[in-house]
C-alpha cells in the first residue's frame, strides 16, 4: 500500500492541498494537476498507480481527460471524484474504476483508493 | 303715424341684442306709456304647459299679485285664451272675478280700480307662447284700433319669445355638445384610468356650472386605490346624501334627482342643493355612478328636466368610454402579467431545469464546504487541542457534515424526481413547446418548420422530462444560430421493425454545425462551449432518453447545421391507438 503514487486532478487549490495532505498521511506519494491538459501531460510522463479526477474542470472536461488518459494507458485506474452525485451511476460507461462524491469526510475516498489499489495489486 | 312709430320702436327693441328680460320689459313699458295701459303683463307658457306671469311693465302693480300662481291651460280667462287662441276683451262689468281663477284671490282687493281688460294670445302660426294682458284704469272698453295694434304687438312678442326659446335651446345644445366633445377627448386619451376619471369630473363640473361632480367606480381596476373621483366640495352630510342617491340610482337603474337643504351651522347659511345621480351602465350592469350637484338658484340655465336629460346623456356617453378604458387597462395588465410569466418561464427553461441550477449551486458550495470540513478535521488531528478547542473543532466538522447532507438531500429531491410515466402525445408536447418559444420576441428571426407525423403512436414517458429534452435541443439550436436561421422539427413513426417499433423526433438547425473535434464530448456533463452554459443540458437529456430505452443520434454537417435524432421505443403492449 505504501509508496503508491497518486495523481489528484482538481481545479480548486484548497481541495488539492486537502486531498494531498490527507492521502500523504495515509502514506501515499501524491502529485497534483489543476486541469485536464496538465493531468494528461503528467500521466504521459509519469507512472501513477491511481488518478483521482474531478469531472468539472476547466479546459477539457473530466470525461474527455479520462478518455485521453485511457488512450495513453488503458489500464490506468481512475477514480472520478465530483461534488455532484448525479452521474454516479454512469461511471462505468465512462470507463472509470469508481465514482466518489466529494466530501469533507475523506473516509469514502480513502476506502475506495485502498480497494482499487488492492485490486490492482 | 303714431301707431307706425310705436310698432317701429317695438320692432327695434325686439331686434336689439339686449338680454330677453330687458327687451320684454322695454316693450311692455312702451305699450304702457304710449297706449295708456297701467298694466301690461305677459303670461308665458312653460315647458310643463302652465302659464306664468313672467314679464310686466315697470310700474305694474298686479305683477306681484298674479305671478304667484301658474295657470293651467283652460283655467280662467288666461287659460281659456291660451287654449282657444282667441282674444277676449272685458270691461269692469263683465270681467269674471279673479280673472276666473280662484287662486288670484288678492285680485279681489284691487279689481275695482280697473275699467277695461284685454287678453290676447301670444302666438305665431303654429305655436302658442303665452298670453298678453293689458289693463286700463281709465279707458271704457278697448278701442278697435288698439285691438288691432295689440294683436300685431302680441305677434311680435311671440316672435321674440320664439327666437329666445330657440336661442336657449341652441345654447343648451351647444353647451351639451361642447361638454360631450370635451368628454370624448378625455375618454379617448391614453392616460391612466385615474387621471381620465379626474379629468372627467372636472370637465363635467365646469361645463355644467356644478358645485361638484363625482364618479364612484364599482369595478375592479388594477392598481387603483381610490374609487371615488370628485371635483369640488363634497364632504360631511352632503357626502352621505350623495351616497344615498348613488344607491338609489343603481337600484333603479335610472337617473334620479334629489333636493337637499343643508343648514350649515358654521356659516349660518342655508344652502339648497339639487343632486342628480345617474348610473353608468354597460350591458345593463352599473360599473359606477355619476353624481352632479348644483346650488339653487344656480348659475346654469338648465331646468330640472333638462338636467335629468343631460346627466343621463353624459353617463351614457362616458359609460362606453369608461368601459373601453377599464377593459383596455385590464387587458394591458393581463398582457403585462402574461409577458412576465412567459419571460419567467423562458428564463427558467433557459436554466433547463431547477435541478441543473441546484446542481450548479451545490457544486459551487460543496467545494468550499469540503475544504472547511476537511481542514478542520486535520487541524483537530494535528494540533494538540484542549478539550474545549477540540469540542469547537468537532462542532465545525459536524455542522459541515450536516450542510453536506442537506445539500445532498436537496439535490436528490430536485434533481431526480421519480419519473411519472404516462402515455404521451409527442406531437402535442412539441406544439406546446413551440408555442412557448415562438411567442418570444427574440425568436422573430427564426423560421420554424414542422413536419409532424399524425400517425405517431403514444409514447410511455414522463412528459415533463421529455419536454425538458426537446427544450434543451431547441434552445441549443436557437443559440447556435444567433437569432437568425431555420429550425426544422420532424416526427416520424418508424414501425418497420415489428419487434422494436419506435418513433423518431428530429430537430435540425442551420447554425453551422458542431466542431468535429468536440462532437464526441457534447453529452459529457459540464461540457459546454457557451459562456454561461452549465454543460448539463445534453448530459441530462441523454440520461432521460436512455432511461426510457431510447437513444440520441447526431448528424453534423460542418458549415451547415446539426440534426439531433431522438429515437424512442413504442410500448407495444400498451399502445394501440394512433395520435
Amino acid at each position: 500500500m505504501k509508496n503508491k503514487k497518486i495523481l489528484i486532478v482538481d481545479d480548486e487549490e484548497n481541495i488539492r492541498i486537502l486531498f494531498k495532505e490527507e492521502l500523504e498521511d495515509e502514506g501515499y506519494a501524491v502529485d497534483l494537476a489543476s486541469n485536464g491538459f496538465e493531468a494528461i501531460e503528467k500521466v504521459k510522463n509519469n507512472s501513477y498507480d491511481l488518478v483521482v479526477l474531478d469531472i468539472k474542470i476547466p479546459g477539457i472536461d473530466g470525461i474527455q481527460t479520462l478518455n485521453e488518459i485511457k488512450k495513453i494507458n488503458t489500464n490506468q485506474p481512475v477514480i472520478l471524484c465530483s461534488a455532484y452525485g448525479e452521474f454516479r451511476q454512469d461511471f462505468s460507461s465512462w470507463a472509470s474504476d469508481a465514482y466518489v462524491v466529494k466530501s469533507a469526510d475523506t473516509k469514502e475516498l480513502k476506502q475506495t483508493i485502498a480497494k482499487i489499489l488492492t485490486q490492482n495489486g | 303715424m303714431k301707431t307706425i312709430q310705436l310698432l317701429g320702436e317695438i320692432i327695434e327693441i325686439s331686434n336689439s341684442n339686449l338680454e330677453i328680460n330687458s327687451r320684454m320689459q322695454a316693450i311692455l313699458n312702451i305699450i304702457s306709456h304710449r297706449m295708456e295701459f297701467e298694466e301690461v303683463l305677459v303670461f308665458k307658457l312653460d315647458k310643463d304647459k302652465r302659464l306664468t306671469c313672467s314679464y310686466a311693465n315697470e310700474k305694474s302693480r298686479l305683477y306681484p299679485i298674479v305671478n304667484k300662481y301658474r295657470c293651467h291651460i283652460g283655467e280662467g280667462v288666461i287659460g281659456t285664451v291660451a287654449q282657444k287662441r282667441v282674444p277676449q276683451y272685458f270691461n269692469h262689468n263683465d270681467i269674471p272675478p279673479r280673472f276666473g281663477c280662484i287662486f288670484f284671490n288678492e285680485l279681489d282687493d284691487v279689481m275695482y280700480n280697473y275699467r277695461s281688460f284685454a287678453f290676447i294670445p301670444v302666438s305665431d302660426d303654429s305655436f302658442l307662447y303665452g298670453v298678453l294682458v293689458v289693463i286700463s284704469r281709465s279707458m271704457e272698453g278697448i278701442k278697435d284700433n288698439d285691438k288691432i295694434l295689440l294683436a300685431i304687438i302680441a305677434r311680435e312678442i311671440g316672435g321674440l319669445l320664439k327666437t329666445n326659446d330657440l336661442l336657449i335651446n341652441s345654447k343648451k345644445r351647444i353647451s351639451e355638445l361642447v361638454t360631450l366633445s370635451e368628454l370624448g377627448k378625455i375618454l379617448t386619451t391614453n392616460l391612466e384610468p385615474q387621471t381620465i376619471l379626474k379629468n372627467t369630473v372636472f370637465t363635467i363640473a365646469k361645463a355644467l356650472n356644478a358645485v361638484f361632480a363625482s364618479i364612484n367606480i364599482d369595478w375592479p381596476i388594477p392598481k387603483m386605490e381610490c374609487h371615488r373621483f370628485v371635483y369640488g366640495n363634497l364632504n360631511g352630510s352632503l357626502a352621505e346624501i350623495v351616497e344615498d342617491c348613488e344607491k338609489q340610482a343603481i337600484q333603479q337603474k335610472k337617473t334620479i334627482t334629489y333636493e337637499y337643504y343643508n343648514d350649515n351651522n358654521d356659516l349660518q347659511v342655508k344652502k339648497i342643493y339639487s343632486l342628480y345621480s345617474s348610473p353608468i351602465l354597460t350591458k345593463n350592469k352599473a360599473i359606477g355612478v355619476l353624481t352632479i350637484g348644483f346650488l339653487k338658484p344656480g348659475k346654469n340655465f338648465y331646468q330640472n328636466e333638462d338636467m335629468l336629460y343631460i346627466t343621463t346623456t353624459i353617463t351614457n356617453y362616458i359609460a362606453n368610454g369608461l368601459e373601453n378604458i377599464l377593459l383596455s387597462t385590464k387587458l394591458k395588465e393581463v398582457i403585462k402579467e402574461l409577458n412576465e410569466t412567459q419571460k419567467r418561464v423562458i428564463e427558467q427553461e433557459k436554466f433547463k431545469s431547477l435541478g441543473e441550477m441546484m446542481a450548479n449551486i451545490a457544486h459551487e458550495i460543496k467545494n468550499p464546504l469540503v475544504v472547511i470540513g476537511g481542514f478542520t478535521k486535520r487541524l483537530a488531528k494535528k494540533v494538540n487541542l484542549s478539550q474545549t478547542e477540540n469540542r469547537y473543532a468537532n462542532i465545525i466538522v459536524s455542522e459541515v457534515a450536516r450542510l453536506e447532507s442537506i445539500l445532498n438531500d436537496v439535490l436528490n429531491y430536485v434533481k431526480e424526481p421519480p419519473p411519472i410515466l404516462d402515455e404521451c402525445n409527442i406531437n402535442a408536447c412539441i406544439e406546446d413547446i413551440l408555442y412557448l418559444f415562438t411567442s418570444d420576441g427574440s425568436w422573430e428571426g427564426i423560421k420554424i418548420t414542422k413536419d409532424l407525423d399524425p400517425s405517431l403512436p403514444l409514447i410511455l414517458c414522463d412528459v415533463q422530462q421529455m419536454k425538458q429534452v426537446f427544450i434543451n435541443m431547441i434552445l441549443n439550436s436557437f443559440e447556435a444560430m444567433n437569432g437568425k436561421g431555420e429550425i426544422t422539427i420532424q416526427t416520424k413513426n418508424i414501425a418497420d421493425d415489428e419487434n422494436h417499433p419506435q418513433i423518431m423526433i428530429s430537430i435540425s438547425d442551420t447554425g453551422g454545425g458542431i466542431d468535429p473535434t468536440i462532437i464526441e464530448n457534447i453529452f459529457n456533463p459540464f461540457f459546454t462551449t457557451k459562456e454561461k452554459g452549465t454543460g448539463l443540458g445534453l448530459a441530462i437529456s441523454n440520461k432521460i432518453v436512455k432511461n426510457i430505452g431510447g437513444r440520441i443520434e447526431i448528424e453534423n454537417i460542418v458549415g451547415k447545421g446539426v440534426t439531433f435524432k431522438i429515437y424512442l421505443p413504442v410500448n407495444k403492449n400498451k399502445n394501440n391507438g394512433e395520435v
